[in-house]
Formats: C-alpha cells, sequence, structure tokens
C-alpha cells in the first residue's frame, strides 16, 4: 500500500482537483458550495501526500505529456514549493468554511468556480518550472484575483478590480516581455535549461529588469502599490484575505525563484540594493499609512504593503549572508499568510456585525465577539514580529543577518517597523475595550466564521514552536543552500 | 529578384508606419467610435504584418479574435456606454482627458525615452537569427499525430499550458457572468439586408470554421480560429435577433462551454492512469486525441466567445452584499 501510494503523482493532483471542481462547479452553479468544501478539504488531503512523498524521495518532478524540456514542459516540486501550497491549503480550506457563513447561498456561483480557478492557479504556479508556463499561471491567477476582487459589485470595489486589472495585466506583459528575450537569446523557456545558459549579457540584464519590475507590480512592491489597498479593502472579506495572503505571494515567489535560478549572474549588487531601498521604503510607508487609516480593512491592506517589504529587505542581505536570509523569507511568506488571512477574517466579522469597520466606532466588540477580537490579538502578534510567533523567527534571522553584516540601516528599520506594527495594532485593539459614541445595531456573527479565524491566528502562533522541523521541510532540494552564500 | 526585394521593403516600411500612425490616431482621438473603428483597422494591419514576418498561424489569430471579435465587444461595449451617458453621440470625449503637470508630464516623457531607448538597446543585441526550439519540433513532428508544427506545439509537445489556456477561458465568461449576471441579448436590429446577408453568411461561416479546424493538423488553422470563426457566426445571428439558446437557464450551453476545457481534464487524468504522464499521448492514437480535444475545444471557444458578446450586452446586476 505504502509503495503504491509513494508513487502517486500527488502533485498533478494538485493541479487537476481544483481545476476539476471548478468545471463541476460552474456546470452545477446549485452545488458549487458542496464540490468546492470537497475539493477543498482533498486538496489539503493530497498537499499531506505530496509532503510525505518529498520527505521520503526527495525533489519530485513529472515530465508533462512525455516531452523532456526544452521540448515539453516539466513540473517540480521541492521544498519551497512544498511551502506555498502548503499555506495556500491551510489558508484555503479555512477561508472556504469561512466563506459559506460570509456569502448568501446566491453568491455561491459568483465566488466558488472563480476561487477555485484561483486555487488551480496557485497550485500550478508553485509547481511550474518553466517560464512561459508561469507565465499562463499568471495569467489565470490575475484574472481569477480581479473577478473576486470585484464580488461586492460596489462602485468602490468595480472601479479597485479596474485599476488592479490594469496592473496585473502590465506586470504581466512585462513578464512576457522577459521571457521573449531569454527565448530568442538562449533558445529554452525551462529553467534548468536557462540557468546554464544565461550569462552577464544585454539581453539578460534587459529580462531581469523587465521580469523584476512586473513582478514587482504584482507583488506590491512600493512604490508600485497603489492598486493594492483599494482592491484589498474593497473586496469581500474572505476574498481580501486570499489576495493578501496568497496572491501576492505569488508573483514574489516567482521573483525568488528567478532571482537564485537566472539571475545569479549578476555579481554586483546594486540592483538587489535598489530592491531593498524600496522595501525598506515601503516597510514605513505602509506602517506609516496603516497608521493614519480610520477603516479596519484599509489598516489591514496597508499592513500588507509593509509586510512585503520585508520580503525585499532580504534581497541585499543575501548577497554576503548565505541561506539563512532566505530560509527567514520563505518563513515569513508563511507567517504572514496565516497572520493577514487571520486579519482579514477578523475585518469581515466585525463589519458584519457592526456594520461597518470605522476603528473608532467598534464599541466594546471585545465583550461581544471575544474570539474575533483574540483572533486579531494573535495574527497581530505574528504581524509586529514578537515571540513566540512565526513572525518572530522570521524577522529573527533577518535581523540577525542584517546585524552580523553591519547593515545598521536595515536593521533599524525593521526595528521601526516593528514598533509601527505594534502601533497599529494596539489602536485597533485599544477601540474594541471602549464604548463608542456611537452605538450600533449588532448582527450576530455565525461561529465558524470566528473560529476560523482563530484556527488561522492560532497557526501563525504556532509556526514559531515548529522551526526547526519546518525548516527542514523547506530545506527539501536545497534550492536556498546552493546559491545566495558568499562569491 | 533585387526590384522583389526592394518592393517588399517598401511594403514593409509603409505598413509599419501605418501601425504606428494608426495606433497614435486610435489612443489621441476625442471619439471613442472613431477609436474602435481606428482599432480594428489596426487589428487587420496588423494580420498582415504577421503574414509578412511569416507567421500565418498568428495572422489569422489575429484578424479573427484582435480585430473581429475583440472590435465587436468593443463596439457593443460602446452601444452601452452610449445608452447611459448622451454627450458621446455627439463624439463628446467619454473623460475630460487628464491634463498632466508640465514637470509629470517631462518626467513621464524622460521615463519612456529611456525605457524604449533600453529596450532597442537589447533588442538590437539579439542574435539576428535564433532557431529556438523549431529543430527539437521539426525532429520529433512524426510522433505527435499531426505534421503542423504549431498545432503540435499547442496539442502535444506544450499541451498542459493549452490545458490551462483553456481554464482562462472558462475563467472570462465566469468573470463576465458574475459582474455582469446573465440574460439574454438586448436590443435587436433587424433589416431585410441584415437578414438575406445573414442567412447567405452563416453556412459559409460554418464551413469556414469546420475547415480551418480540419486543415489544422497539417496546415495553418486550429481550434482558436475555427472557433473565433464560429463565435462570429452566432455573433451575427444574434445580432439579427434569432435566439439561439436561453443564456439565462440553458444547461446545454454551461456543457459547451465546459466541453473544451473538460476534455483537456479528462484525457490529462486518462493518460495520467494509463501512460504515467499527463496528456502523454500513446503515437498511434494522436491524431485521435488532438482532433478531439480540437474539435472540442472550438465549441467551447466559439460558445464562450459568443457569450462574451451577449454578456456584455445586458445591464449590470449590482448587488451591494459588502456588509457596508
Amino acid at each position: 500500500m505504502g509503495a503504491q501510494l509513494i508513487q502517486v503523482d500527488w502533485a498533478v493532483v494538485l493541479i487537476m482537483l481544483p481545476l476539476s471542481a471548478a468545471m463541476l462547479g460552474f456546470l452545477l452553479p446549485g452545488m458549487a458550495r458542496n464540490i468546492g468544501l470537497l475539493a477543498a478539504l482533498l486538496i489539503l488531503f493530497t498537499v499531506v501526500g505530496l509532503g510525505w512523498q518529498l520527505t521520503q524521495t526527495g525533489v519530485y518532478s513529472h515530465v508533462a505529456g512525455g516531452w523532456l524540456a526544452p521540448l515539453g514542459i516539466q513540473l517540480h516540486a521541492d521544498g519551497f514549493s512544498l511551502l506555498m501550497l502548503a499555506t495556500s491549503a491551510i489558508v484555503g480550506v479555512a477561508v472556504s468554511i469561512y466563506s459559506t457563513g460570509y456569502f448568501k447561498a446566491a453568491d455561491d456561483q459568483r465566488f466558488w468556480p472563480t476561487w477555485l480557478l484561483l486555487w488551480a492557479a496557485l497550485n500550478a504556479l508553485f509547481l511550474a518550472a518553466d517560464v512561459f508556463n508561469l507565465y499562463v499561471t499568471l495569467e489565470l491567477l490575475g484574472l481569477s484575483a480581479v473577478t473576486l476582487a470585484s464580488l461586492t459589485g460596489s462602485k468602490d470595489s468595480v472601479s479597485a478590480a479596474m485599476r488592479y486589472l490594469l496592473s496585473t495585466l502590465l506586470g504581466s506583459l512585462a513578464f512576457l516581455l522577459g521571457i521573449g528575450l531569454l527565448y530568442h537569446q538562449y533558445g529554452s523557456v525551462d529553467i534548468a535549461i536557462l540557468s546554464e545558459r544565461v550569462n552577464d549579457s544585454t539581453v539578460s540584464w534587459a529580462a531581469l529588469g523587465l521580469i523584476t519590475a512586473g513582478l514587482a507590480l504584482k507583488t506590491a512592491l512600493f512604490p508600485f502599490h497603489f492598486w493594492l489597498p483599494p482592491a484589498h479593502a474593497s473586496a469581500p472579506a474572505p476574498v481580501s484575505a486570499l489576495l493578501s495572503a496568497l496572491v501576492v505571494k505569488a508573483s514574489f515567489y516567482i521573483l525568488l525563484r528567478l532571482w537564485l535560478g537566472l539571475f545569479d549572474f549578476q555579481q554586483d549588487s546594486t540592483v538587489a540594493n535598489m530592491l531593498g531601498i524600496l522595501g525598506a521604503t515601503a516597510v514605513l510607508w505602509g506602517s506609516i499609512q496603516a497608521l493614519r487609516q480610520i477603516r479596519l480593512k484599509m489598516l489591514v491592506a496597508y499592513s500588507t504593503v509593509a509586510q512585503i517589504g520585508y520580503l525585499f529587505l532580504a534581497f541585499p542581505l543575501a548577497q554576503t549572508g548565505g541561506n539563512r536570509v532566505w530560509y527567514a523569507v520563505a518563513y515569513l511568506m508563511l507567517s504572514h499568510a496565516l497572520a493577514k488571512a487571520a486579519m482579514f477574517l477578523v475585518a469581515g466579522n466585525m463589519m458584519l456585525f457592526g456594520g461597518h469597520d470605522r476603528i473608532v466606532n467598534l464599541d466594546r466588540v471585545v465583550q461581544r465577539l471575544p474570539v474575533t477580537v483574540a483572533a486579531f490579538g494573535l495574527a497581530g502578534v505574528s504581524i509586529m514580529g514578537l515571540p513566540p510567533s512565526g513572525g518572530f523567527i522570521a524577522k529573527w534571522l533577518l535581523l540577525e543577518a542584517a546585524l552580523a553584516q553591519g547593515h545598521w540601516g536595515i536593521a533599524g528599520i525593521m526595528m521601526l517597523g516593528g514598533i509601527l506594527a505594534a502601533a497599529y495594532v494596539f489602536k485597533v485593539l485599544g477601540y474594541a475595550f471602549i464604548p463608542s459614541p456611537v452605538p450600533h445595531q449588532a448582527v450576530s456573527v455565525p461561529a465558524r466564521m470566528q473560529w476560523m479565524a482563530l484556527l488561522l491566528a492560532t497557526l501563525a502562533i504556532m509556526a514559531g514552536f515548529v522551526a526547526q522541523p519546518l525548516m527542514q521541510l523547506i530545506g527539501i532540494g536545497a534550492l536556498f543552500d546552493s546559491t545566495g552564500s558568499m562569491p | 529578384m533585387e526590384a522583389v526585394g526592394l518592393w517588399q521593403s517598401a511594403f514593409d516600411l509603409m505598413l509599419g508606419f501605418s501601425l504606428f500612425g494608426l495606433a497614435w490616431r486610435m489612443l489621441f482621438c476625442a471619439d471613442l467610435f472613431k477609436s474602435i473603428v481606428l482599432f480594428i483597422t489596426f487589428g487587420l494591419l496588423m494580420a498582415i504584418a504577421w503574414v509578412r514576418l511569416e507567421a500565418p498561424d498568428v495572422a489569422l489569430a489575429e484578424a479573427t479574435i484582435g480585430a473581429g471579435l475583440t472590435g465587436a465587444l468593443l463596439m457593443s461595449a460602446f452601444a452601452k456606454l452610449r445608452t447611459l451617458d448622451n454627450s458621446l453621440k455627439s463624439g463628446q470625449p467619454l473623460l475630460p482627458r487628464p491634463r498632466l503637470h508640465v514637470i509629470n508630464f517631462w518626467i513621464a516623457l524622460l521615463f519612456t525615452v529611456l525605457l524604449t531607448g533600453g529596450l532597442a538597446y537589447a533588442v538590437l543585441s539579439l542574435p539576428s537569427h535564433s532557431p529556438g526550439l523549431s529543430d527539437a519540433v521539426m525532429s520529433q513532428l512524426d510522433s505527435s499525430g499531426v505534421t503542423h508544427p504549431v498545432t503540435a506545439v499547442l496539442l502535444n509537445f506544450r499541451g498542459y499550458d493549452t490545458l490551462l489556456e483553456m481554464a482562462v477561458l472558462l475563467l472570462s465568461i465566469q468573470s463576465v457572468w458574475s459582474m455582469a449576471g446573465m440574460s439574454d441579448a438586448g436590443e435587436v436590429h433587424t433589416s431585410p439586408v441584415l437578414n438575406v446577408l445573414i442567412q447567405l453568411l452563416s453556412p459559409v461561416l460554418i464551413l469556414v470554421s469546420a475547415y480551418l479546424l480540419w486543415v489544422g493538423a497539417h496546415a495553418p488553422g486550429g481550434a482558436f480560429q475555427a472557433g473565433s470563426i464560429l463565435g462570429a457566426a452566432g455573433v451575427l445571428l444574434v445580432l439579427s435577433g434569432r435566439p439561439l439558446f436561453n443564456l439565462k437557464k440553458s444547461w446545454l450551453i454551461r456543457l459547451m462551454l465546459v466541453a473544451g476545457p473538460a476534455a483537456f481534464i479528462a484525457l490529462a487524468t486518462l493518460t495520467l492512469i494509463n501512460e504515467g504522464q499527463l496528456l502523454k499521448y500513446p503515437v498511434a492514437n494522436a491524431a485521435n486525441y488532438i482532433l478531439l480535444l480540437e474539435t472540442l475545444a472550438t465549441v467551447s471557444i466559439g460558445t464562450t466567445l459568443l457569450a462574451l458578446f451577449v454578456g456584455s450586452q445586458t445591464e449590470a446586476v449590482q448587488q451591494d452584499q459588502s456588509h457596508q
């Protein structure tokens, strides 16, 4: 039995399962919710299968169509892919269950097929080993994300979604132009083959610029973050959670993979330093803007802008800091995904409860929604980077690298960002305890919506306790160990 | 020989400048209707440019989808906008043209010039001739089941990409329906001339579509081109007031939309189980599998494009459930 199970192509199932469920949900709109929930649980189970397979047999790869690269397309799963697939599965299941309380039955046929296609795009993206295939997954991902962002149908959300669409398309086109140049020069779109051929040439630099700029736009790195706060804040709460936790991480995942696989020809650190400076600015700007917001969802969205900044701080550090920095980034991607999804679910609960999300009028919500407020507090601990959370482990490793290398500026920015994060988290918590001058009609919030938020927040904290085994899982395939060390 | 080359260069030069000129006029034209017409013209000239670049497959797709159906979608969006905003009728711009501050203008110009210059430099430094993977494609063509290299790449060598592209197609109609709701075609203008024209054209279009589908196995053509012609036939029929099916309730139309992507997924699953790799066709059956996939994909592509056209004609159903 075990011998057969180890042979199963879990990774391929991860792509086909959400795709099939999306088709079924589209065909049978009345059953879309049940089909989707079943698919969500099966995806979680399949990720566990893939994880077990990777620990037993190491890196997995699949030759789609039976044609080896460069002619065909290969799929590839290593520890980093597994981390992202598992993050998507955990957040995906929690958000799926949450959404059954949030959306009315009439909205199921608008939400479920699109969300399942988005999930398929994420899984396919994390398994891709081919730059053109990555482009196709980005297209599926971007369009489904924009559609979900527009689901409320309000004027704000439609215009924010339109802006999001134009930004994400521009990012895709820049990415496509970059891979077009690479293909013409080096004759392949397979990452492994390209990594052997790409050298220090004009074309490589142009591709580096186009791909990095396109993906930075999609990841909402400062100053390309302009589309994110309105789009994430005006989407329905479960969608905001998916967008902030998973979708922006997906383009960062590609950037990191290509940076390590293709763009290691550049020894000069100008680009890395530039990304670091933009990241540092994002940390400060995002945090200050978050502090200034009067609406909870806008605050959480700007907090995403700031936390994305931390991911980019790693680029200058990795020049000399070796693999620990990239492990820290992977850890930050996981813990931010869990914590930020929890925060947006909390915001959805408060909005449902009070009919608004103005922070000053939260009106003793702590007494009436204790589970929800507890979720916000726990998620906040991870966002601030306090022990013993997952966010703490990630930021501690980054800070350690910054101090060891004498990057005092980066270390200072990280600490300042932490203090600002504490300020905006406590601002919300403070108003949750005091009565508001304008009382509001309270609507009851289904228990599953509260517990899903708490579950994700608790997992964000728990991620801090399992650092050792998690790092071992991430290390399967040694993506981070072979590169980024001293040249 | 020399003279032919000169004429060709002159033609290419003219084509290039016309494309640039059309694009410029299209972007800076105050009248939205005129812009759309220019866009369609641009698509047709672009198709000719693809022919000159010896990419007939892309040329066909550009003419049918880029110029034809996108043009129809833009026109129907324009008609919708006109009912919302009367000023459009008199050729007024929909929105006042944004005025850039003079400093912003110069910054934007500088940035654009630098970007264009950098890209031009990179493109010029590319090798003038790059075989890419065409040798690899040609050497495996015999075992692909078809003799046209483009079809072999799309349906066999990189069939997995096409599977995901079919999912994008389904997503497009799911998006339009989830934003605008689903309903039947809007207002209809019939005229005797249009009716006769459509009676003559529809069978021809369906035949052309079938031909393009069939010929794709050994010459330029295939599911995307065939599907867009089929979609165009549907658009004509809808325009003349023939309700093809009741889009709102029809289970059949959902099945037609899903057929293409579902066939890909079913075959991927089947080959994964039987051959151990997704979309790995046994050489003996490759031709049949590809024909089956392309036929169902044609149906789905045609239906999707038609449904996009019909969907864009309907009034938006706004449901505010944001709990604000």
